[in-house]
């Protein structure tokens, strides 16, 4: 029992350590445009803990984000690098929305249904192309994805401006680009009404929805699908040596189509959250960038799902800190893009030299147990790599 | 490029050499990355963030042409691309990170940086005021004949500099002692280290160079195309070059061809009309291309054998 | 013998975690001699080789050159020094040319210029002072292993060596082969050079070296003149025990004809590039019978190996186990009804490094019903299963859910076995099952397949090591070129012939028609 312990402890060391290099990194970017990152820091706790309304928003905010790090998180998992879940949720966005504005006289609690199952549809279709040429013909799905999200912009730009856009916007100013109103059959509800039962006041503005439940149980689903079925069994093995699962009789081709299409149905769930809530419509300046930040948060939580919660509770907190530290300190939101890339680099820097280390204990403790045997230097580094 | 897509598009003949002229202008851009990426490449560390370079380097580029003039601009993009890729050296041949993991931080950070910056030295996130190019150029002799005139003057230096580069780095890859210890440590590292070389120094070398020309490359669409920087002036072409350079395989002369193909294919977005296709579409043509490029590499190309792969030596 | 030694190590002690790689080493080296090191795997030879090629650095201890004490941080030092190291697994670079490999590192270029076609030059004209033979405008990918250890010699040569290590130089080699390049060593040391040879083959020791210098578990045992030792004296110093040097084979008694269990019929199967590997191979495995497939490397035993279970497509011809055709189904099938396979590199495809070591216990039978409740994993009763499972096989591990990386070569190969022979399978095929091995593991993996033979199964050995086929096997088949040049059974044939089987010299099967394309 001991040795789990300090085997949690030091799994948590790493994201741990990251975060406060990361506010290091991110407080010489702060001196560097003149301002006082201690203060800086100081708004952004106060404002984003101080207020009923910042932590409703939160997890408003982390909704789409646990979504977006349990599809790259899956890819991961299976060893493919899903970069396109931000194309994919633009489609899966679109198809949702698509089905929420025309698919009509429907009960709510099928038509709602129908249409998140339409958003992952359009986050499959999306995922399919990259997964195929990489099964097929060997196409790296980094680029790939990387290229599919910039065509995803130019169908949505084609949908929404010259196929599907609301014609009746009524007469005020200049027509937006987007697309008539999702019927209210299809609008996901906000969770006021629960909160406000419970005796929480959170204000009527907030648009934190049951797409945060839904999201949550995903990762509890993806958890146990990863950690508790021969599926995930050999989703990890070909992620982690897809020669060793192919000679065990696993089809890592297979697995991996698998595996990249369930990464894509997850991210067609992204753009949901707010669409399907907080907009009520799709414009063509949806929010954007879920996908990338998607791939902070799974490596943040090293790919584990509930690792996944927290860490999009923590860029949640991030976004809407940046809100605050740009309406209260004259700070630009984007140094929480930057700190956004710092975590990153030093979460995968600091989780490598601590994984290392961490090995090399790990291997002394084993030569330890052993050591009725012979001391035996087949282990030791160098040996027949 | 098929040609009746050409005559669809009802180009008219004396226009093909302007087309073209577009073309090698849109191609200089994923050459000079392209040819980076080879640098990188050969010396076994991929480069995602090649983009992130591109992006920087065109940000202060700007910047530089504005308060130094063109020559010092594009000499400052160039250095900000290395300083973002020292970034990448220092997580991946360092640290030994995934390589992968690493470039697409980088992009994700050099997009936050230039906006920040942008706000503070601009007061604009997303643009900046318009900058001094370099004065253009004509080649000798060859921009009198009128069929190639408009490929032969008025050109940026920089277009000059980047097909020059071609050979130039052909013969540093291959005929020099630092080309040839830069491609032992991606095929081989550990040969090459007991060997004596110092695979830590020269993976550094290869991205440094990679970062060196991809901000070089941005600072070109700043200074010499756009006269300014705009966000998302880059449109994924440091992508685009890598690309272009695995469909080189991996060589300086094949990534021209390939970078001319997708200039071409850029150009062509740009430029035509086709009836009936949206031009969403049409814009989208190198990003197609690009897909439709990898799918069909394989089995043609064939990356260093160490490419990608981190190095440790071992006993440490 | 009163010279002062050319190179003397004292107390030389290394470390790495966990393990002390040597102990307290003293080694006395004298000039012009060919010098052996023997000791089984893990004895610590490959780390003090490294100590003296300037790889590691010693924790403690001397390192005396010619009188002067030395210290060397790196490979360029020991070369500096005139040490050179030719290593087991060659340092090559499969894409350069013969003379770009040698002179890397070393280019002696004017103005950082490099000129092919002047390497090219000066490594024919030191290939001609050795009579080595090579091309040094040949890829490095086209040649034999026995030319591309003449390219690592040379290597070493153009550094100036007078002092050149070998590690197991002979392990990739076919006895022709083995003969070629004692021929060198010899000149080389009438040349002035000084070698030290590693190897665990005695009689090769015997043969080759001058002076023999055994280790134990990181320890000196002792050094003797190779003209007053004995075989069973060094391997009793190296073991520490009296070895057999029979292993017992007993004749396993059938009850009626031997029946077929594995067969493969006239089976070719693709290699890289679209090359045929395996071109018309036909064999019977029968019950109660280990038929071994002896060959150099690289002559189609791992594309028949792949074919047989499924991993690599088969373009003609059959694979029959127990009459029911298995040809190209899925590797699960193949497995599934009845066949174990031993991998031939267990950390690549053996095992799943970085999982734990009872998720790898169930490699290859994760689906199996016994280990679910429902749809779910029951951990459970996995664990209990894999509990018992390593008792039985001796696997040392602490904690099985630890990471099966932390384990040691051997017990990660009895962990492979453990789980591939508790599914009571009818055929085993196993591909180099005890590479990397220390003898302790080795013998354990042995008595294994021959208890599974007595038991009744078929079992299909891949080695390259011959010693290990000749004594297993019960009949031997050798590969050459992807097809079977011979078969026979062990003791019928002497080494040298066997050796030129293996190398193609000799062939009792016509040469197939059209000639064959290196």
């Amino acid at each position: 029992m001991k040795r789990r312990w300090v085997s949690l402890g030091l799994s948590l060391l790493g994201p741990v350590s990251a975060l406060l290099i990361s506010a290091i990194l991110g407080a010489f970017v702060m001196l560097a445009i003149g301002k006082n990152p201690l203060q800086v820091y100081a708004v952004m706790i106060s404002y984003n803990l101080g207020q009923l309304d910042s932590i409703g928003s939160i997890f408003y905010r982390a909704t789409p984000l646990i979504f977006s790090g349990l599809a790259v998180a899956i890819g991961f998992k299976a060893g493919l690098f899903n970069i396109g879940v931000e194309g994919q949720y633009y489609l899966g966005a679109f198809f949702a929305s698509w089905a929420g504005v025309y698919i009509k006289g429907l009960p709510a609690y099928i038509h709602l249904p129908l249409v998140i199952l339409f958003g992952i549809a359009g986050g499959v279709i999306w995922a399919w192309l990259p997964i195929y040429l990489k099964v097929k013909r060997g196409a790296h799905e980094v680029i790939t994805t990387i290229m599919m999200n910039s065509i995803a912009s130019a169908v949505m730009l084609y949908f929404i401006h010259d196929v599907f856009m609301d014609q009746n916007q009524g007469t005020l100013g200049a027509p937006r680009v987007r697309m008539p109103p999702i019927q209210p059959t299809a609008r996901m509800p906000t969770m006021l009404g629960f909160l406000h039962a419970i005796g929480i006041d959170m204000p009527n503005y907030v648009a934190i929805n049951w797409f945060l439940v839904l999201a949550i149980l995903a990762a509890v689903a993806v958890y146990y699908l990863l950690w508790r079925t021969p599926f995930g069994y050999e989703l990890r093995a070909v992620g982690q040596n897809p020669q060793a699962a192919e000679a065990a009789g696993i089809n890592t081709k297979n697995i991996q189509y698998q595996a990249f299409l369930l990464s894509g149905a997850i991210a067609g769930l992204v753009g949901l959250s707010d669409v399907l809530t907080y907009f009520g419509y799709l414009d063509i300046d949806f929010p954007k960038g879920y996908g990338f930040s998607g791939i902070a948060v799974a490596l943040l939580a090293n790919n584990n799902p509930f690792g996944i919660i927290l860490s999009s509770l923590l860029f949640g907190f991030l976004e809407r800190g940046g809100l605050g530290i740009q309406a209260l300190a004259g700070v630009p939101r984007e140094v929480t893009t930057i700190l956004e890339g710092v975590v990153i680099l030093t979460v995968v820097t600091v989780t490598a030299i601590i994984g290392r280390r961490v090995r090399a204990y790990e291997r002394h403790m084993a030569a330890l147990a052993t050591a009725a045997e012979p001391p035996i230097d087949t282990q030791a580094p160098g040996r027949g790599q | 490029m098929h040609p009746d897509l050409i005559l669809a598009a009802g180009v008219s003949s004396p226009a093909i050499a302007d087309a073209v002229a577009s073309a090698i202008r849109l191609t200089t851009p994923l050459l000079l990355t392209a040819l980076g990426a080879v640098f990188t490449e050969r010396g076994g560390v991929v480069n995602i963030g090649l983009e992130g370079m591109m992006i920087f380097g065109a940000f202060w580029s700007a910047w530089g042409a504005y308060t130094y003039g063109p020559l010092a601009g594009l000499a400052i993009g160039a250095v900000a691309g290395a300083i973002m890729a020292l970034v990448h050296a220092i997580v991946s041949v360092t640290f030994r990170v995934d390589q992968i993991v690493s470039g697409v931080a980088i992009n994700t950070l050099a997009y936050g940086l230039v906006r920040v910056a942008s706000q503070a030295l601009f007061h604009s996130a997303t643009t900046s005021p318009s900058v001094p190019s370099l004065p253009r150029i004509d080649v000798p002799v060859l921009d009198q004949i009128p069929a190639l005139q408009p490929l032969m003057a008025n050109l940026s230096p920089l277009i000059v500099f980047a097909f020059v580069l071609v050979p130039v780095s052909w013969w540093v890859l291959n005929r020099t002692v630092f080309g040839l210890r830069l491609r032992s440590v991606g095929e081989n590292p550990l040969a090459a280290d007991t060997l004596g070389i110092n695979v830590v120094l020269m993976r550094y070398s290869g991205v440094l160079i990679s970062g060196l020309l991809a901000g070089l490359a941005g600072g070109y669409l700043a200074v010499e195309q756009t006269s300014m920087y705009v966000e998302g002036m880059t449109a994924g072409r440091g992508f685009v070059a890598l690309a272009a350079m695995i469909f080189g395989n991996w060589t300086p002369v094949g990534a021209m061809f390939a970078s001319l193909l997708f200039g071409l294919a850029d150009s062509l977005s740009i430029r035509v009309t086709i009836p009936h296709v949206p031009y969403q579409f049409v814009n989208s043509l190198p990003y197609i291309l690009t897909i439709v490029v990898l799918a069909g590499a394989v089995g043609h190309a064939r990356a260093p054998a160490a490419d990608g792969v981190p190095y440790e030596r071992s006993g440490e | 013998m009163a010279e002062t030694p050319l190179l003397t190590l004292t107390g030389i002690t290394k470390r790495f975690p966990g393990v002390v790689a040597n102990r307290d080493i003293n080694l006395a080296i004298q000039r012009g001699e060919i010098h052996a090191i023997v000791g089984e795997n893990g004895a610590g030879k490959s780390t003090l080789m490294r100590i003296i090629a300037g790889l590691y650095q010693p924790d403690e201890g001397q390192i005396i050159l010619d009188g002067r004490r030395i210290q060397m941080r790196g490979p360029r030092d020991a070369a500096r020094l005139g040490i050179g190291m030719v290593h087991q697994h060659f340092m090559l670079i499969p894409r350069f040319t013969v003379a770009e490999n040698i002179v890397l590192g070393e280019e002696h270029a004017r103005g950082g210029i490099f000129s092919p076609r002047e390497a090219e030059a000066r490594i024919r004209e030191l290939a001609a002072q050795y009579q080595f033979e090579l091309d040094p405008t040949e890829l490095v990918e086209n040649l034999s292993v026995g030319a591309q250890q003449r390219v690592e010699l040379l290597k070493v040569l153009y550094r100036g060596a007078s002092i050149i290590i070998l590690d197991e130089p002979t392990a990739v080699l076919v006895p022709h082969e083995v003969e070629e390049l004692f021929a060198n060593l010899q000149s080389l040391r009438q040349a002035g050079k000084t070698i030290i040879f590693i190897s665990h083959k005695l009689d090769e020791v015997l043969e080759i070296a001058d002076r023999i210098t055994v280790l134990r578990a990181g320890r000196v045992i002792g050094t003797v003149p190779a003209s007053q030792a004995t075989k069973e004296q060094l391997a009793e110093m190296m073991v520490g025990r009296p070895v057999l040097f029979h292993l017992e084979k007993p004749p396993v008694k059938l009850g009626g004809p031997p029946i077929g269990v594995l067969e493969v019929r006239d089976l070719t199967v693709l290699g890289a590039h679209r090359r045929e590997a395996v071109s018309g191979v036909s064999f019977v495995v029968r019950q109660c019978e280990i038929l071994g497939v002896a060959g150099v490397e690289g002559n189609g035993q791992t594309e028949l190996v792949e074919g047989i279970m499924g991993l690599r497509p088969v373009a003609r011809g059959k694979v029959i186990l127990l009459g029911r055709d298995i040809t190209g189904r899925p590797p699960s099938t193949i497995r599934n009804s009845g066949v174990a396979f031993i991998p031939e590199d267990r950390q690549r495809q053996g095992l799943v490094l970085p999982m734990s070591v009872w998720e790898n216990a169930m490699l290859g039978y994760h689906r199996a019903t016994e280990y679910r409740r429902g749809v779910f994993y029951d951990l459970g009763r996995i664990k209990d299963r894999v509990r018992s499972l390593i008792r039985t096989y001796d696997v040392r591990t602490p904690d099985i859910n630890g990471r099966v990386e932390t384990l040691s070569g051997g017990n990660q190969q009895k962990l492979i076995l453990a789980k591939e022979m508790s599914s009571s399978p009818t055929a085993i095929v196993a591909s180099q099952p005890t590479r990397g091995l220390d003898v302790g593991a080795t013998e354990f993996v042995w008595q294994r397949l021959l208890a599974a033979r007595a038991e009744g199964l078929a079992i299909l050995l891949v080695s390259a090591d011959l010693e290990e086929v000749l004594a297993l096997s019960d009949r031997v088949i050798v590969m050459y070129r992807g097809q079977i040049v011979t078969e026979f059974v062990p003791g019928t044939l002497p080494a040298t012939t066997i050796g030129e089987y293996m190398l193609g010299i000799r062939r009792d099967t016509p040469a197939p028609v059209g000639g064959e394309k290196a």
